[in-house]
């Protein structure tokens, strides 16, 4: 019964304005956006870029102002029975009444889940057993997370829908949060995941995309995504007047900024070696001298800065 | 349309009755965890029952109007401001928008909210006519009509709530915002004040109005026209006001959904 041919989220051309008249914003314009069932795509940007906005049509909590949005093939909104009974959420922000322990929550939610764990099990699953009779309201942020994802997957969720499922953990729970999602995908799960983290996207996403001002600017892996973008070599400017550097293989621009060179190009190997022997040859010393690829980092913060077109 | 993949057939999947069910019993566990919950939902209605004691022995006068008091004091907390209080706690703590990703519907979490102090408020009425009956009180004329007129502004009420929710910024703003319909039910209560007939009609289309009458009606057989009536003739005359509750709760329903949010205002 597995038909690959449809993936497991479909967006075509959604937008989500809010407000109405001259205060109306469109946080969301014209997002395509296809997850393969059994996948893990990371809905990379910063801060309103759109990532929440998105997520929660796919959620079924908002209607699109326009285009579409299938999740398993079913209309999230029309079909939202079929849809939230094969589906796991979790918000940006948890939401639990802080006068019910961990326990009772759990318990509550195995109330409402279809197909639910043992709450006990949940517990065990994000290692809250030994908290199961605190209340909510004294669980730290990071006990606060594992409990909300302990709800989102108390059933088997075929569709996994994560917002920011790490932002407040420690370093700790967020390796653990990173072995669940893993786990998921290997059995056979599909995770949608929103994070500004960006190793967070790296270790965990088969694919990525990057969201910014509303619109989906980068796709693919890692790779895909830093390809075309030059790397960097960069150095302390050295003092005084320098030595003419001879013909400047593949460099893309060179940049001086408080004191330092900074040279962008598509060939970096080729490019030290020439740089190295001049510097050998003219006695110059490049103190601070640092080498690097393109990196998601460097695209993503381009990208933020609006510095795209200058990058491409 | 193809599916990726189909769960197990041996899934069992909940039902609607089961969640409600599920969320209204931690709603009402939370209610008594609370002090101030289980104050004006719990304790503050039962307090009314005093004015029975404060009735002369057998003075059905006296004992109607407590009656009416304990009804309506049943009403305004366990079931108007509780569920208003709730409404608006549980959106600013975003439960409502976590338990909406789910399978609950949004109706269902809402009678969840409103079931408990519905409870209460039966509860209530149930024992005023036993603490009636101990002081010297008639039982009720007809004591099923007694009941559905309780449960049916239960559900006006609660509704009314809804709505005052979708424009209550915060829990503590809800003190403010409660007091239109609290004075409407309590205006309504004055039915026996001496208002000029044009303003004494309009009193009588009030909710607060209709839970008097319906109160009178199916426990002393005072007929809403004046004059007392037999369980035979309660049928009928409890209809007016029964209408008026309906009416009332169709236009709550109408304005809650035009205007009820789900989570804070950013």
């Amino acid at each position: 019964m597995t038909d690959t041919a449809t993936p497991a989220i479909r967006v075509s051309g959604l937008r989500r304005s809010y407000g109405a008249g001259a205060e109306a914003f469109e946080a969301v314009r014209g997002v395509d956006l296809t997850v393969e069932t059994g996948t893990v795509t990371a809905l990379l940007g910063t801060n309103g870029a759109g990532k929440t906005s998105t997520l929660e049509v796919i959620e079924g909590l908002a209607r699109p102002d326009a285009g579409s949005v299938r999740v398993l093939g079913l209309d999230p909104v029309a079909d939202r029975d079929g849809v939230r009974r094969r589906t796991g959420v979790l918000l940006q922000h948890s939401g639990f009444s802080g006068d019910l322990t961990v326990l009772e929550t759990v318990r509550l939610w195995t109330g409402l889940v279809s197909g639910a764990r043992p709450a006990e099990d949940a517990l065990d699953l994000l290692d809250l057993a030994g908290r199961a009779g605190v209340r909510v309201s004294s669980l730290s942020g990071g006990e606060r997370r594992r409990l909300d994802l302990a709800c989102t997957l108390l059933g088997t969720p075929e569709v996994v829908l994560l917002d920011e499922p790490t932002t407040g953990l420690d370093p700790e729970s967020r390796r653990d949060v990173w072995r669940l999602v893993r786990g998921l995908r290997d059995r056979g799960a599909t995770v949608l995941l929103t994070t500004h983290y960006l190793d967070e996207a790296e270790a965990l996403a088969d694919r990525l995309e990057i969201l910014h001002e509303g619109r989906i600017v980068r796709s693919g892996t890692t790779a895909e995504i830093v390809a075309g973008h030059p790397s960097t070599v960069s150095f302390r400017t050295p003092a005084g007047s320098l030595p003419a550097f001879g013909p400047r293989l593949d460099v893309v621009r060179v940049v001086e900024e408080r004191g330092r060179t900074t040279i962008e190009t598509e060939e970096l190997q080729p490019l030290l070696t020439q740089l190295l022997g001049w510097a050998d040859r003219h006695g110059v010393r490049l103190d601070g001298l640092s080498a690097s690829t393109p990196s998601l980092e460097s695209v993503f913060l381009a990208i933020a800065d609006d510095r795209t077109e200058a990058l491409r | 349309m193809t599916t990726t993949t189909t769960p197990p057939t041996t899934t069992p999947t909940t039902t609607p009755l089961g969640r409600t069910l599920a969320l209204a019993r931690v709603n009402a566990l939370l209610m008594t965890r609370n002090r101030l919950t289980l104050f004006y939902g719990v304790v503050l209605p039962l307090a009314p029952l005093l004015f029975l004691l404060s009735a002369p022995r057998g003075d059905e006068a006296a004992g109607a109007q407590a009656a009416t008091t304990v009804v309506l004091f049943a009403l305004i907390f366990p079931v108007y401001y509780n569920v208003l209080s709730l409404v608006v706690t549980r959106r600013d703590e975003l439960v409502l928008k976590r338990l909406r990703t789910g399978e609950t519907r949004d109706s269902e979490q809402l009678l969840a909210i409103a079931l408990p102090g519905c409870a209460v408020a039966l509860v209530v009425s149930v024992l005023a006519v036993a603490v009636g009956a101990a002081l010297g009180q008639p039982l009720p004329v007809n004591p099923l009509l007694h009941v559905v007129g309780v449960l049916a502004a239960c559900g006006l009420f609660a509704t009314l709530a809804v709505w005052t929710a979708a424009w209550t910024r915060n829990a503590e703003a809800a003190q403010l915002t409660s007091m239109p319909v609290i004075l409407l039910a309590a205006l309504g209560s004055m039915r026996s004040a001496p208002f000029p007939d044009a303003v004494a009609r309009l009193v009588d289309l009030t909710p607060g109005a209709a839970v008097d009458m319906l109160v009178r009606l199916t426990w002393y057989g005072e007929h809403p026209d004046g004059g007392t009536t037999g369980l035979a003739g309660t049928w009928a005359a409890a209809l007016p006001p029964l209408a008026v509750l309906v009416a009332w709760a169709g236009l709550a329903l109408w304005l809650a959904r035009r205007s009820l949010r789900w989570e804070p205002r950013a």
